[in-house]
């Protein structure tokens, strides 16, 4: 048996609830979920759909980490609290867990408002990855030809076009913690996907950096890399913002 | 109340293309979308999108592939307009900015796929869906194209011969609202999770094919289920063809290359129908690994070409499987993937309702016949999405809004048929929705014969009996998913009566239907649509002519 302790909230009222859930073999904390879900505490809500860490809907704390609920094995975070920091990430105290092993906290991801229980309003989260304009301008462009790339500029932007929004690099970020108005690592790693994209104009690059150029953009970073270490799909938005800084210097 | 000219149900591939093209061409357009689009299970196809790009490649070339593929059910007309129109949508997603993997000379790589003459499948890595989908995403945003996100349409309406628009509930309140639409646009996905084994996206439940077969809209050949051959055991997460594409061998527990025995020439890439059925046959035959797979084995790529080409099928070995495909095999079984049947409607997504289009895997455009080919289900989302959302947006141009009245009326029957599902007691859906899998599963899965589907029949009657009483216990009105959980079994218990009946009547055997009892396929008797129109007593079943003008039926042989 595994226990999961679980942050609810409903309206103002927040409170942690214990549920016990026969542990398998193999079982990750989205199914864990799942059972508490169907099986115990209908009223439980989380968002969910791919299963298989390439949608980006389940991201939350666990034990005091963002992640990806369904690509977190309920055996390797069991009983972390006693484990060495992982990638360079504290996980949670033994003291914020209860003194019996086989626990997991499960909370919802920080920096973000909770609507209910695991789900957080995304809604801020959206609106700073979409004030960098993410997106390839086309109009001037032939559409019947195709733009031809060295397989090493593809392979760079790929380092990028592999986010899936989840929010994970949002919620481990200490400058997004204290600024609700910084653009955040999944922002600025956008802009630097579409900044080293040959297909940009130049134009909406020097827009761009003009954008980018202030407290709230690139000079907003602590230079931490926690966004890094948290991020699933390896993406990482602190080089990137540092090639950004470079840009505008 | 809430307006919209075209009213686009669903946030994937399809339906971002669909919405885009209703844009460009003038329309007041909407997406609604049960989750975020980009959450969509567009995002998880991994291999690729086919297009004749080659210069001794031709749309001709893919279109017989295509054509030969489908076992000769796919409607010709549609599938010339499919291979026609895919090299201009393929580059159309590389200029609005698809990071395509490439060749040195800088244009887009195309890998080999099952059942191509050519290596036509271009794609970004293994992660091709994903890069599409950000794409549209992107170009919906720049169009600022406006999403009603997590809310779950319920129901469609039908007024003097024509739907009239929807009634939807806001997931995060539970409020019900309706969207008054000249024209509605289903890009809804399949309905993988009626299975047991799915590749599929955990919502892929298959609620806009029920809206419309719920609406009285024929569903088309819904008993061709693709079973994917390979898919990750036990979680049954997709292991792109791409592997096999890339040079990848399937193994037996006696470390012999099987396919050898099935189709000799092809081998590992062959079509997807007779890839799952060697395996399943010989996970059958006792020459499977114990717990009932075989392996796929892309050791000998090494490290850098699967770092390259497959990086994400090392990424799900490793998180899924505790295996790095580098150093060993990726242990593999057929599981549901694809649904070939859906929605009927035509080459302009129109279905036989006004007012009503479909597209993507929700719908039945036939391209893709008993079987479809890897690599032509993100074609098909690309192609049939613009085409439904510019006729769309010619369409309402020809009629008027429907009244008031009509739609209020409407979303007070809907809430007062929500709010009878409430209560204590009675069924639980978690319970029927297992039951429901398991019968999919073992009686209407790779191998099918009539004993197995006249068992299948009769429990999912029953099911469906006990589903009148399915009762939601919680009531919280902020994200109950217990309560979206029960609106859409509703519909898979429908859509499961109308797979296991139509692949009862059909005897034959033809791409991913196959019947232990009629191995053969029966072009005499057979070579014909299915269509499933909803009675209350249950599927009334009728068929239609294949559309044949190129190509003449032949005997499929890899």
């Amino acid at each position: 048996m595994v226990t999961l302790k679980i942050k609810r909230q409903d309206g103002d009222r927040t409170w942690f609830d214990h549920f016990e859930v026969e542990e398998k073999t193999g079982m990750t904390v989205l199914e864990a979920l799942f059972h508490v879900q169907e099986r115990q505490d209908g009223s439980l809500c989380f968002r969910y759909s791919c299963r298989g860490a390439v949608c980006g809907s389940c991201a939350m704390l666990i034990n005091k980490v963002p992640r990806l609920a369904c690509r977190t094995q309920v055996a390797n975070v069991k009983d972390e609290a006693d484990d060495e920091p992982k990638d360079g990430v504290a996980a949670v105290k033994q003291s914020e867990k209860d003194e019996d092993k086989n626990e997991i906290l499960i909370e919802p991801l920080p920096n973000q408002k909770v609507i209910r229980d695991l789900i957080v309003d995304m809604d801020h989260f959206y609106s700073l990855v979409d004030s960098v304009r993410p997106w390839i301008d086309s109009q001037d462009r032939e559409p019947e030809k195709v733009t031809l790339m060295e397989p090493s500029t593809q392979e760079q932007l790929e380092r990028y076009t592999n986010c899936i929004l989840c929010a994970t690099c949002h919620g481990a970020c200490p400058a997004a913690a204290r600024d609700g108005n910084y653009l955040g690592p999944a922002a600025l790693a956008k802009a630097w996907r579409f900044y080293l994209d040959p297909r940009s104009r130049d134009k909406d690059r020097d827009e761009l950096l003009e954008l980018l150029d202030s407290e709230s953009g690139v000079w907003g970073c602590d230079v931490v890399y926690k966004c890094v270490a948290v991020c699933p799909k390896k993406v990482t938005p602190t080089p990137a913002i540092l090639e950004l800084r470079k840009k505008m210097e | 109340m809430i307006d919209h000219d075209v009213l686009v149900i669903g946030g994937g591939l399809s339906g971002l293309r669909a919405a885009l093209e209703a844009k460009f061409s003038g329309a007041d357009v909407a997406i609604i979308s049960k989750v975020y689009p980009i959450r969509s299970h567009s995002g998880a196809a991994q291999g690729g999108i086919n297009a004749s790009l080659g210069s001794d490649d031709s749309w001709k070339a893919h279109a017989l592939d295509t054509v030969k593929g489908s076992d000769y059910l796919a409607d010709q007309d549609t599938v010339e307009i499919l291979c026609r129109e895919a090299p201009e949508r393929v580059i159309e997603m590389e200029n609005w900015g698809t990071n395509f993997s490439r060749k040195d000379d800088g244009t887009i790589a195309q890998r080999p796929f099952g059942g191509a003459g050519f290596p036509r499948t271009c794609y970004a890595g293994d992660r091709t869906g994903h890069n599409l989908l950000h794409t549209l995403y992107e170009q919906v945003l720049k169009n600022k194209i406006k999403v009603y996100s997590e809310w779950l349409v319920t129901k469609l309406l039908v007024e003097n011969g024509k739907c009239a628009g929807s009634v939807a509930l806001n997931t995060a309140n539970s409020e019900m609202d309706a969207f008054r639409a000249k024209a509605t646009i289903l890009a809804t996905g399949g309905y993988g999770r009626i299975y047991q084994r799915s590749t599929n996206a955990i919502i892929n439940r298959g609620s806009g094919i029920a809206l419309a077969y719920m609406a009285g809209v024929p569903l088309q050949d819904m008993e061709f289920v693709q079973f994917h051959p390979t898919t990750l055991w036990d979680t049954n997460i997709l292991i792109t063809e791409g592997a096999r594409g890339e040079g990848g061998y399937l193994y037996n527990k006696d470390h012999e290359r099987f396919m050898a025995n099935y189709a000799a020439d092809a081998m590992e890439l062959a079509p997807r129908d007779i890839v799952a059925r060697a395996i399943q046959t010989e996970i059958d035959e006792r020459r499977g690994f114990p717990g009932g797979y075989v392996q796929l084995d892309i050791t000998h790529l090494g490290k850098e070409k699967i770092n390259k080409r497959l990086p994400g099928i090392r990424q799900i070995s490793i998180d899924f499987a505790g295996i790095d495909p580098v150093q060993e095999p990726i242990p593999v079984q057929p599981g549901q993937h694809y649904s070939m049947g859906g929605v009927s409607s035509n080459k302009d997504g129109e279905t036989p309702l006004p007012g009503l289009y479909a597209v993507g895997e929700c719908a039945c455009i036939s391209v893709h016949g008993a079987n479809r080919l890897g690599g032509n289900s993100l074609l098909d989302t690309v192609v049939f999405g613009k085409r439904a959302g510019g006729a769309a947006a010619e369409y309402v141009k020809t009629v008027e809004n429907q009244a008031d009245e009509i739609l209020i009326d409407a979303l007070k029957n809907e809430q007062q048929r929500i709010e009878e599902m409430m209560g204590e007691g009675g069924e639980n859906f978690a319970e029927l929705r297992d039951e429901l899998r398991a019968i999919m599963q073992e009686y209407v899965g790779v191998f099918r014969n009539r004993e197995k589907l006249e068992h299948a029949v009769e429990a999912i009657r029953e099911l469906k009996e006990r589903g009148k009483e399915l009762r939601v216990k919680n009531n919280s009105s902020v994200f109950n998913f217990e309560l979206m959980n029960a609106i859409e079994l509703k519909g898979m218990l429908e859509l499961g009566h109308v797979i296991a009946l139509g692949a009862l009547v059909r005897e034959e055997s033809r791409g991913a239907h196959y019947r232990t009892d009629f191995p053969e396929r029966d072009d005499e008797n057979w070579l014909k649509h299915t269509l499933a129109c909803f009675k209350p007593k249950g599927p009334e079943l009728d068929y239609r002519e294949v559309t044949i003008d190129r190509f003449q039926p032949e005997r499929r042989a890899y």
